[in-house]
């Protein structure tokens, strides 16, 4: 039970995917302007990985090695497009906000990345796993991300205002997201990745 | 290994250091601040404080708590970075946002590269630029208190380059005059006299501290580029006269692309540089949303500062 | 290798289909109620809105909705769009039908966070102001000499804005067949001063 709990415990801190990695780095520029909307972008992106990372582990077996790249781009391709109508459907509200970045999701280094490094060597519960945990480890990134922008540009945190008026304008702008990014990156490598 | 210690430049140990650089450099700002505190009064002088002083302080505390190098504390260059900072700003900034300004130029710029000598970009500049961008109403606020001495006459309460999109180009070309060489009423507050900034970039380039190409090449570029958008049509382009003289150009030519550390170090790479900064400044001032984009352009000329340095290699240390 | 290809193929094909006519009718569905939302905010209560119409005017496509009460037609929802600062500025105007604003809506804006951006504040006084708005007063703003205050800061927004609003207006007293008492339409608002203005007008 260890080795399985700490499948998922490596997303967060050894493989995180943000802080460690590196990857997928366009949606966490683009849509961290606030808490929520990282939390949004983490989480669709966590059932992408999920479920990518299942079919690609029950698939890998039987798929030829020729064409295993084209294989696990489509299997990741319907389960975005899939997310992306049950978004417009049913939460109008945060595809919306994330509309462009859905799609996107098909590009994002981390499911490919998780497929080839990971899935297509286990089985489809460890599998399973490494995708919840890699999955959160995102999402807890972005969140975090979104909510020192949020905080420092905005002054409110999840969307509850702490002070009037506007913050720091440049952190709910593209500029802040890399000084964010940057900084949160050298807090976690020199904290958090020592111990 | 570890008996030989490797440490950043600068390696080259002369009578001339870092310090007395920095001293002859506030000794050249001197006469634009005096000028700025005539004029806007102690508005003026609390931004000055808050800046220089909050800018040495931080420099100090995150050399000693955060790197604990406190051999490579500069107070000097701090200072410098302070009070041109505090010159970049409206008067009427409030003091938190100028505060905001020094955590940022110090903490982020500067000393995040690895503090002096290491940074990228102007740490003054870009502090503005984050500022203005951050707080863009109360960074084109530029209504002025009551100085020392009178205003000769009503301010009106936009920037001389402001004035273009009321008073269209040909009316405010008749605004630059001798008067607008001596004082200068509105923008930010080291921007007022372009003869006291000129008087010390003239006093920086006699003591050799700075060449003066990079600024030469900038003046130069902008005449030319506005002379010949003035000859295509004097209705939709200012001139070069109002343009040499408005807003923060001789400021920015005089002393911030000057800045050792982020401008190249051969003189035709200063030329080069300059011709960027001066090219970049007149295309944002035609055809930018912005009214003025003089920070703008010596950041982005900041960036391509090591290629250039590639390109045009400086003097060799025992060749003539 | 090709046979495991199509298959693959084949198989998310299919349950894409699957999930597209499972998501249809719900998306239609939200999609009509964000647009009925912004209809609604700037329309009077009780109004019947109508279909969605097009019309070509003045070199612009107009999407408008009329509304009915009582079978007399008595106001209009248009989107109208204009470039902004950061971009398209495509709001909704309300239109009463003798040609005064009743209350617009954002529907998207790329303006500057913090400057033109506040223009999406509801019941700030730059959007307060439209309400009401009649054809007697100039709809551009105060600095080009109208009667639209700008929002502090953000002239180019607060212009663009004041244009949507009057290419709607103008629309509206065309479908009417109400003669404008100022000319909002032919970019007037757009005149640097005053005198300028009122020769158009004289003209």
């Amino acid at each position: 039970m260890g080795k399985k709990l700490s499948l998922i415990t490596d997303g967060f801190i050894k493989n995180n995917p943000t802080f460690v990695l590196v990857l997928g780095m366009c949606p966490t520029l683009a849509t961290t302007t606030s808490a929520i909307n990282g939390l949004e972008m983490g989480l669709a992106t966590l059932f992408v990985l999920v479920l990518s990372n299942m079919a690609i582990s029950l698939l890998a077996p039987i798929v030829p090695d020729k064409v295993h790249i084209p294989v696990y781009i489509v299997v990741i391709a319907t389960f975005v497009t899939v997310l992306q109508l049950v978004m417009q459907a049913f939460t109008p509200g945060a595809y919306a906000t994330l509309g462009l970045f859905i799609p996107l999701i098909v590009v994002n280094c981390i499911v490919l990345g998780r497929a080839e490094a990971f899935a297509n060597k286990h089985n489809v519960w460890e599998s399973a796993l490494d995708g919840i945990g890699v999955g959160l480890g995102f999402t807890l990134s972005l969140t975090v991300i979104g909510l020192v922008r949020e905080v420092l540009g905005s002054g409110a945190a999840f969307g509850w205002k702490f002070m009037p008026g506007d913050g720091v304008l440049a952190f709910v702008m593209a500029p802040g997201a890399f000084l964010v990014l940057g900084y949160l990156m050298v807090i976690f490598n020199k904290y958090l990745k020592k111990s | 290994m570890d008996k030989h210690i490797v440490s950043p430049n600068p390696h080259i140990h002369s009578a001339v250091s870092t310090e007395s650089l920095m001293r002859d450099v506030v000794i050249a700002l001197v006469p634009a601040i005096v000028v700025s505190v005539l004029f806007y009064g102690w508005a003026e002088l609390l931004i000055l404080a808050v800046s220089a002083v909050s800018c040495v302080l931080i420099e100090w505390a995150i050399v000693k708590f955060l790197l604990k190098r406190p051999g490579i504390f500069s107070p000097g260059a701090a200072l410098v970075t302070g009070l041109l900072l505090a010159m970049n700003l409206p008067v009427s900034t409030p003091w938190w946002i100028v505060l905001i300004g020094a955590v940022f130029a110090i903490g982020v710029v500067k000393m995040s590269f690895g503090g002096l000598g290491q940074n990228v970009f102007n740490p003054a500049i870009a502090a503005r630029v984050f500022l203005l961008v951050s707080f863009p109403q109360q960074m084109t606020n530029w209504t002025a208190p009551q100085g020392f001495v009178a205003l000769p006459d009503a301010f009106s309460g936009a920037t001389l380059l402001g004035q273009v999109h009321i008073l269209g180009a040909e009316g405010a070309d008749a605004l630059a005059s001798v008067q607008t060489f001596l004082y200068n009423i509105g923008g930010s507050a080291g921007e007022i006299s372009a003869l006291a900034l000129l008087a010390g970039w003239v006093y920086l380039v006699v003591r050799k501290v700075i060449r003066p190409w990079i600024t030469l090449s900038i003046f130069a570029t902008v005449a030319i580029v506005a002379a010949i958008f003035h000859a295509v049509d004097p209705t939709a382009y200012t001139g070069p006269l109002f343009n040499l003289l408005s807003g923060g150009l001789i400021l920015g030519a005089c002393f911030m692309a000057t800045d050792y550390v982020t401008s190249p170090m051969s003189n035709w790479g200063g030329v080069v540089f300059g011709f960027g900064i001066g090219f970049l400044v007149m295309m944002i001032r035609y055809f930018g949303s912005y009214p003025e984009g003089v920070s703008f352009a010596i950041l982005l000329m900041n960036m391509t500062v090591p290629l250039i340095d590639r390109a045009f290699h400086g003097k060799k240390y025992g060749r003539a | 290798m090709v046979l495991c290809l199509t298959l693959v193929c084949l198989f998310c094909a299919a349950v894409l289909g699957g999930v597209y006519a499972l998501t249809y009718e719900p998306i239609l569905r939200a999609n009509e109620n964000v647009l009925k939302a912004s209809i609604a905010e700037v329309l009077p209560e009780g109004v019947e809105i109508g279909e969605y119409e097009t019309i070509e005017t003045g070199g612009k496509n107009f999407e408008f909705y009329a509304a009915t009460k009582d079978g007399d037609e008595v106001a209009f929802a248009v989107k109208s769009t204009t470039i902004g600062f950061g971009g398209p500025l495509t709001i909704m105007v309300g239109v009463l039908s003798d040609g005064t604003v009743y209350n617009t809506s954002v529907v998207t804006c790329n303006e500057t966070p913090g400057l033109g951006a506040k223009c999406q504040e509801k019941d700030s006084h730059f959007r307060e102001q439209f309400k009401g708005f009649g054809s007697d007063k100039k709809l551009w703003v105060t600095k080009d000499g109208g009667d639209v205050d700008a929002i502090t800061a953000s002239t180019i927004t607060s212009r663009a804005y004041a244009l949507a609003v009057s290419n709607a207006v103008a629309l509206v007293n065309y479908l009417t067949g109400n003669a404008p008492s100022v000319d909002t339409y032919t970019g007037a608002s757009l005149k640097k001063d005053e005198s300028n203005v009122q020769e158009e007008e004289e003209k």
